[in-house]
């Protein structure tokens, strides 16, 4: 039974294989590990632990199914394991006055042009956006970053993280919306309103 | 806010992410196509999921990160 998880070792195809489809990846996925871990180190024990996983597991991978979604299943998994925070996060947003379209009717209730709302996220630092995905519980800053950064549809997220599909949908409505109050509050600390 | 808007507004986020029936997605199209306030909102929320992407998945990876890994596997 051991051997199976050592197959990869063995078998230069296998190996091959994995350096082709899965190293690739790695971008993305460091990424996602900066969101998750939120500093550099953390992230690059969060992918080594993940590559290793994955590499041991590769064996039992079936081919044609969905291997991003099998990496970031691993990647979150190991994540939750082994390095989040174990001090008190909140776990859920607290959206009780958030409501919808929250950032929307601010810039156009401070001024901003009709259709340049847009143009005002333009100018929000990246770090501010990043800073703002990654104030969000956990579970919440997993579902958006699966589906807003990643591209991942609910069923996939719902699979990576194992949760219902309403759960992805009630994370990924309550996440936007404390993202929009996080990115309020920048664009008013920088000024990029006149309001 | 009439009551057409607010139902194609509630499905906005769905729609945006892909995960309308064809003929919801065509409903909400021809909706936004005929209504400006509408469209204008469809649109910011669509650019709020561009600023994650942008802003929130390219991140340089360091060459030492790509040297451990190719070194850890190529020792396993």
């Amino acid at each position: 039974m051991e051997r199976n998880a050592t197959a990869p070792l063995e078998d230069p195809a296998l190996r091959a294989r994995f350096e082709r489809d899965v190293l690739p990846m790695l971008p993305h996925l460091y990424s996602a590990a900066l969101r998750l871990t939120r500093n550099p180190p953390d992230a690059e024990d969060l992918l080594q632990e993940t590559y290793l996983r994955a590499f041991r597991g590769f064996a039992g991978f079936e081919e044609g199914t969905n291997l991003r979604a099998w990496m970031y299943r691993i990647l979150t998994n190991t994540f939750i394991n082994s390095y989040r925070k174990k001090q008190r996060e909140p776990i859920t947003v607290q959206d009780e006055d958030i409501e919808d379209w929250y950032l929307y009717d601010r810039l156009a209730g401070s001024g901003v042009e009709a259709s340049a709302e847009s143009e005002v996220l333009d100018r929000i630092p990246d770090e501010e956006v990043q800073r703002a995905l990654e104030a969000l519980p956990e579970g919440f800053r997993m579902a958006v970053l699966l589906a807003d950064v990643e591209g991942f549809s609910y069923k996939e997220i719902a699979e990576i993280m194992d949760v219902p599909i309403g759960t992805v949908m009630s994370r990924l409505h309550r996440g936007r919306k404390a993202l929009q109050k996080a990115l309020w509050e920048t664009v008013q600390e920088r000024g990029l309103v006149a309001g | 806010m009439r009551d057409d808007c607010r139902k194609v507004l509630e499905q906005v986020e769905r729609y945006l992410d892909g995960e309308l029936e064809a003929a919801a997605r065509l409903e909400i199209d021809e909706h936004l196509e005929a209504c400006g306030p509408c469209m204008d909102r469809s649109e910011f929320q669509r650019s709020l999921k561009e600023l994650l992407r942008a802003k929130c998945g390219c991140d340089e990876v360091p060459p030492q990160v790509l040297e451990r890994l190719r070194s850890t596997l190529a020792h396993l």
